[in-house]
């Protein structure tokens, strides 16, 4: 009965042929087998007993999807899988705005108390203008941070490139600081705005310090995604800062 | 040959587990054996169809209630049987005795009205 195997087999297409899958193949194949030749006993014609056979299986699509979705593991018990350790990346876009909000916002703090006491000490004219100008400075960082996070709040990054090398910040760090220092004994103005600079410039590498630390906590975890932009913000807040 | 199925076959579904383990807890029994027996213990009121009773016997195999086996040749090919464990049988006397308590208690539960008047 070829029909019978067509039929079967029909009904499997797709499914992988494990040693399972064939004995319950041969299984259905057996009983429909059987069927067909007790109806042929009873008097009926064999294609009037294969339609009746097929009829009575019924639906297979629900037993087939059994060997579909599970791995052939009958004799022993289903033991369970080792859970995969989940990728993750990073809500950059959050992590960035959060952890700029935090260094700036105390940059521009520090500066406006530096400001203030600085003239009220009696240190006026470029030290102030200088502090004033620093301040913009920062508040404007936290503008271009506003507007990118607005442009795309839900941007993915691995987590390695938003963790990000402390290194480069450092170093444009020291860069300002030394261009302050040497614009400081320049101008001779006390020494004072040169620190307001150090402070303000120190925001940019604190940024990325406190970010560091919340991905260690695991904040701002998003699972891993199919695409990975891995945009640096280095570079644009970096041009936003210095 | 049973061609249709008068009972609801939603009623029986929940005890398909409990029919196959009584089937085979006299003998060792092939697939298309229990289909026509249940077929003959129902007087063809109820037709088990064979993707019903596999995915029973699977899932049955793999919770340890029953075991496998495949006999002797015969005109058709040969045939797997399935044997019932201690487990099994386990299962099956108190799946029996849970049946019992629910059918009087369904019995009493269906016909309260009535037998309140």
């Amino acid at each position: 009965m070829e029909a019978i195997k067509y039929y079967v087999k029909g009904a499997f297409v797709g499914v992988a042929e494990t040693p399972e899958v064939l004995e319950q193949q041969e299984e259905l194949i057996a009983d429909m087998t059987a069927k067909v030749a007790d109806l042929v006993a009873d008097g009926r014609s064999e294609d009037e007993a294969l339609g009746m056979a097929i009829a009575s299986m019924g639906d297979l699509s629900g037993l087939v999807k059994e060997f579909a979705t599970e791995e052939p593991a009958q004799a022993a018990p289903v033991v369970p899988a080792v859970p995969e350790p989940v990728m993750v990346d990073v809500e950059i876009a959050k992590l960035r705005l959060h952890t700029v909000l935090l260094c700036a916002g105390g940059a521009v703090a520090v500066l406006f108390v530096l400001t203030v006491l600085g003239a009220l000490g009696g240190i006026g004219g470029s030290v102030v203008i200088a502090d004033l100008l620093l301040t913009l400075v920062a508040l404007a960082w936290i503008g271009v941070e506003l507007f990118r996070f607005h442009r795309n709040a839900d941007e993915i990054a691995t987590v390695d490139s938003a963790r990000g090398s402390m290194k480069r910040p450092l170093l444009q760090w020291v860069a300002v600081c030394a261009v302050a220092f040497v614009l400081n004994l320049a101008l001779d103005s006390d020494g004072f705005w040169a620190w307001a600079a150090w402070i303000g410039a120190a925001a940019w590498p604190a940024t990325l310090w406190v970010r560091h630390k919340l991905i260690e906590r695991g904040m701002f975890l998003h699972p891993k995604v199919e695409a990975e932009p891995a945009l640096d913000g280095a570079v644009a807040a970096a041009g936003a800062c210095g | 040959m049973v061609v249709e199925t008068p009972i609801s076959s939603d009623l029986i579904r929940g005890h398909i587990d409990t029919i196959v383990l009584g089937l085979l807890n006299g003998q060792d029994r092939y697939g298309y054996e229990i289909v026509k027996q249940v077929g003959v213990l129902s007087d063809g009121e109820y037709e088990l169809k064979e993707p019903t009773l596999y995915s029973a016997f699977r899932r049955m195999e793999s919770a340890g209630l029953i075991s496998s086996y495949w006999g002797e040749e015969s005109q058709g090919g040969r045939r797997k049987y399935y044997r019932i464990s201690p487990d099994g049988r386990e299962t099956y006397l108190r799946n029996l005795e849970d049946w019992k308590r629910a059918r009087t208690l369904i019995d009493r539960l269906v016909s309260g009205e009535a037998e309140k008047e």
